[in-house]
């Protein structure tokens, strides 16, 4: 079967990823207390953020404003899909002007997701800068969009997909697996 | 479950499933009409023909805003059902939208299932903004948006809806989404107007008003039509106001914490007294804000799933 | 024109009360005749077929004078053949209507030129079918027709619906009445009842049609004379004429396929095909109706063949043209749901599709008595297949039907010994 999940990386590594992104992160918003926030992108940009936050709290005793982001409604494959999966909570409970914003997302793969994001975050406000961390970087984006923060690199086939799954997801076996997954 | 749907024709149609989920979509599009930004690209380049073969104010300046907010290009028609009929077909005109490269019709009708007859001749998506006394399901969705926005659940409320059920499409598509969630239904009003033909779908029907107010947690208050009274279904709008209309004595048969609803235009005193439309349990003019929500979310998905 | 033996069927004749396997002759002039009268026959086998008297349909739309874009005579009669019709009764709605000598007169001069089954005109009740004053009945009857009808409407006013009867009955001609209170079902477009309350559309209540059969069962019993109730609709309706027959008051009625197929939880996707008037009723009125069909309360299938174009059709329910055709599924969809269902026998569904309706017109002995005219209808009880409209003759498609599975199919139909279908 070509679609069982091959595993890239266990939860021992996948947690000491998300420590060093947390750690590095820590650095940039110590200077600023008070200004920084963390926006978790739907879906598995959520989970991550929620653990960089619990890292940052417990290794730094600082902890940054915390938001959740949907992009559905600033996608750009608008009608090409058959079906909709719900839009998820977007939660922005600061004001985002002149922040220091951490947009945190599983996977940068294409980076349209990224796009969108930046678009839907700067409906909100102006913040005064905005950096992204993901915990993997595929490599190859399509747009010209990089991230920050890189808690490890995977390089798979275009066909592929790397899934995030962390011990609360329902799919269970927390880890970073690779997954054949032509693109509909 | 996923939205896979190109058309929303009525509430008779949907699962419960699929209309919580309009409702769950919905409360993330209220967010974008309390932003700084009240806009999103969902629907950028796509078309809009807001079509109206029935006049309309209200429905349709809550359509034309919604598709604002998802930054989607309007066009607005109105026409007579009459002047169609003697020209035109309605098929014709609808294709002619068509072939303009549109990408959504709303359409209001007076004919029952003008809808549902063109979304089965077009590949454009089609949204029902009223079809005669049928059917009316953006109305009923942000009817029910609010109660459950209020009540935190739909199941196991007590709902009154009070009128002239029988030629109400607001009444027919709330009775089928609230009995989809598991909603008890009670309809009232002058016999003439409240079928007991209902009651075959599990709805209680009921000509004393004191007796349909007993204990609800939502009462729906229908406008009536003045019209009616010449047609012969009620002796006098005083009459009406008498027997079936929400005034400060009516109020102790319903819950303390009841909501008082209606679809508007409010005739002040004959449905309801203005007092009460403006009092504590009115949410009147939640309702329309919710109309907002509701439609977008109703775009977005219609508009947004693969024709 | 050669002789011939139609061999080995059974046959079934329901005027003779005969039902046997044998053989019957068609002789040179194209009547009936002994096989052993007939001098050099050719043979045509029909084992395994029922051969049956022509069926006769009292109530066909032909549209024409008026709307040939839906149905000609040619088409229609065409159509009447393949359904194994072999006379129709051709409503007077035209345009102009058939009020008139003159129109009775084109009707019969389209007739020779372009039928191919035997068209028995009928006339109008009332001028243009008004309901305003009663039509020259007397005149009509010397021009040929066999009936009376305002069909499409009805009578409203009772003083005058007496006086036509009255009149009529003196001049030997029954009545065909639709029944319809036209107060009661003004703005109606379906069948009041749950469905039309869920639905939202305006209700035609059974009351509309049951007080116009209360009314003509008055008028029929006072002047003892023949009053046809068409397309009798409701349970109501069936319970009035079942005591009025019994008390021996001269009422007939006739069932179409449609009322006894379907109901108006049909029209739940407001498809026009649904939208017929009388419209289809609840499934207790249809039930009803075959109880009425079972126990001879009413003795006549009809069809009321009401051909409209596709463009008429394709418009919203409100405002769509009632009727459907039903000349080429009358017959299967008979056999299916009443004879296959065990409703009624085979000879009970051919009487009411040959003997019923020649009595109400009052053609006596339709049989396939020796020296009787050679129409006659084969069919292959066996055959099981979907109806498919595009196969019709018919000009129109306004069919509900299409896509259906029925059994028993009409394979041979004669006007006269002339051989008018095969399939």
């Amino acid at each position: 079967m070509d679609n069982i999940p091959e595993l890239l990386c266990d939860e021992r590594e996948m947690n000491a990823a998300v420590e060093r992104l947390a750690e590095d992160i820590g650095k940039v918003l110590a200077p600023h207390p008070g200004d920084g926030a963390l926006v978790g992108i739907h879906q598995q940009g959520v989970p991550l953020a929620e653990r960089i936050n619990a890292v940052l709290k417990e290794k730094s005793g600082f902890e940054p404003d915390f938001g959740t982001l949907d992009i559905s409604m600033y996608r750009d494959d608008i009608g090409n899909r058959s079906r909709l999966p719900l839009i998820r909570e977007t939660r922005i409970p600061f004001d985002v002007n002149d922040k220091l914003i951490i947009l945190v997302d599983d996977v940068l793969s294409s980076g349209r997701t990224i796009r969108a994001a930046l678009d839907a975050l700067t409906d909100y406000g102006r913040p005064r800068l905005i950096r992204l961390a993901v915990l993997v970087d595929r490599g190859e984006p399509e747009f010209p969009i990089r991230a920050d923060f890189i808690g490890m690199k995977f390089a798979v086939p275009p066909d592929h997909k790397i899934q995030v799954r962390f011990e609360t997801d329902p799919d269970g076996s927390p880890g970073i697996y690779d997954i054949k997954w032509p693109k509909r | 479950m996923q939205w896979t749907r190109k058309d929303l024709l009525s509430l008779y149609d949907l699962s419960g499933d699929e209309i919580t989920y309009i409702l769950d979509t919905a409360e993330e599009f209220k967010k974008v009409s309390e932003r700084r930004v009240k806009k999103v690209p969902a629907l950028r380049g796509k078309t809009v023909v807001n079509f109206f073969v029935e006049p309309s104010t209200r429905t349709r300046v809550s359509f034309e805003l919604a598709e604002q907010r998802l930054s989607a290009d309007i066009v607005n028609m109105q026409a007579q059902a009459s002047s169609l009929l003697k020209g035109e077909t309605l098929l014709d005109t609808v294709k002619n939208i068509e072939a303009l490269q549109v990408d959504l019709v709303v359409m209001r009708h007076s004919a029952p299932g003008a809808q549902a007859f063109i979304a089965r001749n077009l590949s454009c998506g089609v949204v029902n903004a009223g079809d005669g006394a049928h059917s009316h399901p953006t109305q009923a969705l942000m009817d029910i948006f609010t109660i459950r926005e209020k009540k935190g659940r739909i199941a196991g409320l007590n709902v009154t809806i009070v009128g002239d059920i029988i030629h109400s499409r607001v009444a027919r598509s709330n009775i089928w989404g609230l009995l989809k969630l598991g909603a008890n239904v009670t309809v009232a009003g002058p016999a003439t107007m409240v079928p007991r033909e209902f009651e075959s779908i599990g709805v209680r029907t009921c000509t004393n008003l004191a007796e349909a107010l007993e204990g609800a947690d939502v009462v729906n208050m229908l406008r009536i039509q003045r019209e009616r009274q010449t047609a012969g279904f009620f002796p006098s709008t005083g009459e009406y106001a008498k027997f079936f209309g929400l005034n400060h004595d009516r109020m102790k048969y319903l819950k303390p914490d009841a909501l008082v609803m209606h679809p508007g235009p409010i005739n002040r005193d004959i449905e309801l007294t203005g007092d009460i439309a403006d009092g504590p349990n009115s949410v009147i003019l939640e309702q329309v804000t919710n109309g907002l929500a509701i439609r977008m979310a109703v775009l977005y998905l219609v508009g947004c799933v693969k024709k | 024109m050669n002789e011939y033996i139609l061999k080995n069927a059974r046959i079934i004749d329901p005027g003779r009360n005969i039902d046997c396997k044998g053989d019957i002759g068609v002789d040179a002039e194209g009547r009936f005749a002994e096989p052993a009268a007939l001098k050099a026959p050719k043979s045509v086998d029909l084992s395994g077929k029922v051969l049956s008297p022509g069926f006769i349909d009292i109530h066909v739309h032909l549209r024409h004078p008026g709307n040939t874009l839906a149905e000609t005579i040619a088409t229609g009669t065409a159509a009447a053949a393949a359904g194994g019709f072999t006379s129709i009764v051709a409503m007077p709605n035209t345009k102009p209507a058939a009020d008139t000598v003159g129109a009775i007169e084109l009707l019969h001069r389209l007739t020779a030129r372009e039928a191919v089954v035997r068209v028995l005109p009928c006339g109008c009740m009332t001028v243009g079918s008004a309901g305003e004053e009663m039509a020259p009945i007397g005149s009509l009857k010397s021009a040929g027709v066999v009936a009376l009808s305002d069909d499409g409407k009805c009578v409203q006013d009772h003083a005058l619906m007496r006086h036509i009867v009255e009149y009529a009955k003196a001049f030997g001609l029954p009545i065909l009445d639709h029944c319809e209170e036209a107060k009661l079902s003004e703005g109606g477009v379906m069948h009041e009842g749950k469905w039309s309350v869920l639905l939202g559309m305006n209700g035609i209540p059974a009351a509309a049609e049951e007080i116009i059969i209360a009314r003509n069962i008055i008028f029929a019993r006072k002047i003892n004379w023949k009053i046809h109730m068409q397309h009798v609709s409701t349970k109501g309706s069936v319970r009035m004429l079942r005591a009025a027959r019994a008390e021996g008051v001269p009422v007939t009625g006739e069932a179409t396929p449609h009322h006894l197929t379907l109901t108006d939880e049909c029209i739940k996707k407001f498809d026009t095909n649904y939208k017929m008037n009388p419209p289809l009723r609840s499934e207790e009125d249809r039930l009803a109706l075959i109880e009425g069909v079972s126990d001879d309360t009413i003795t006549v299938i009809a069809t009321d063949h009401a051909p409209h174009t596709r463009t008429a059709k394709m418009v919203e329910f409100d405002y769509a043209p009632c009727g459907i055709i039903g000349l080429e599924t009358a017959f299967p969809l008979c056999f299916t749901e009443l004879v296959k269902k065990e409703v009624i026998s085979l000879p009970r569904l051919i009487k009411k599709m040959t003997v019923g309706p020649a009595e109400v017109i009052g053609i006596d002995n339709y049989s396939m008595a020796p020296g009787n005219a050679a129409d006659f209808t084969v069919i292959d009880p066996e055959a099981e297949y979907v109806i498919d409209k595009e196969t019709f003759k018919s000009k129109s498609r306004n069919t509900p039907f299409d896509g259906r599975k029925v059994s028993g199919r009409v394979v041979m139909t004669a006007v006269g010994g002339k051989i008018v279908h095969q399939a």
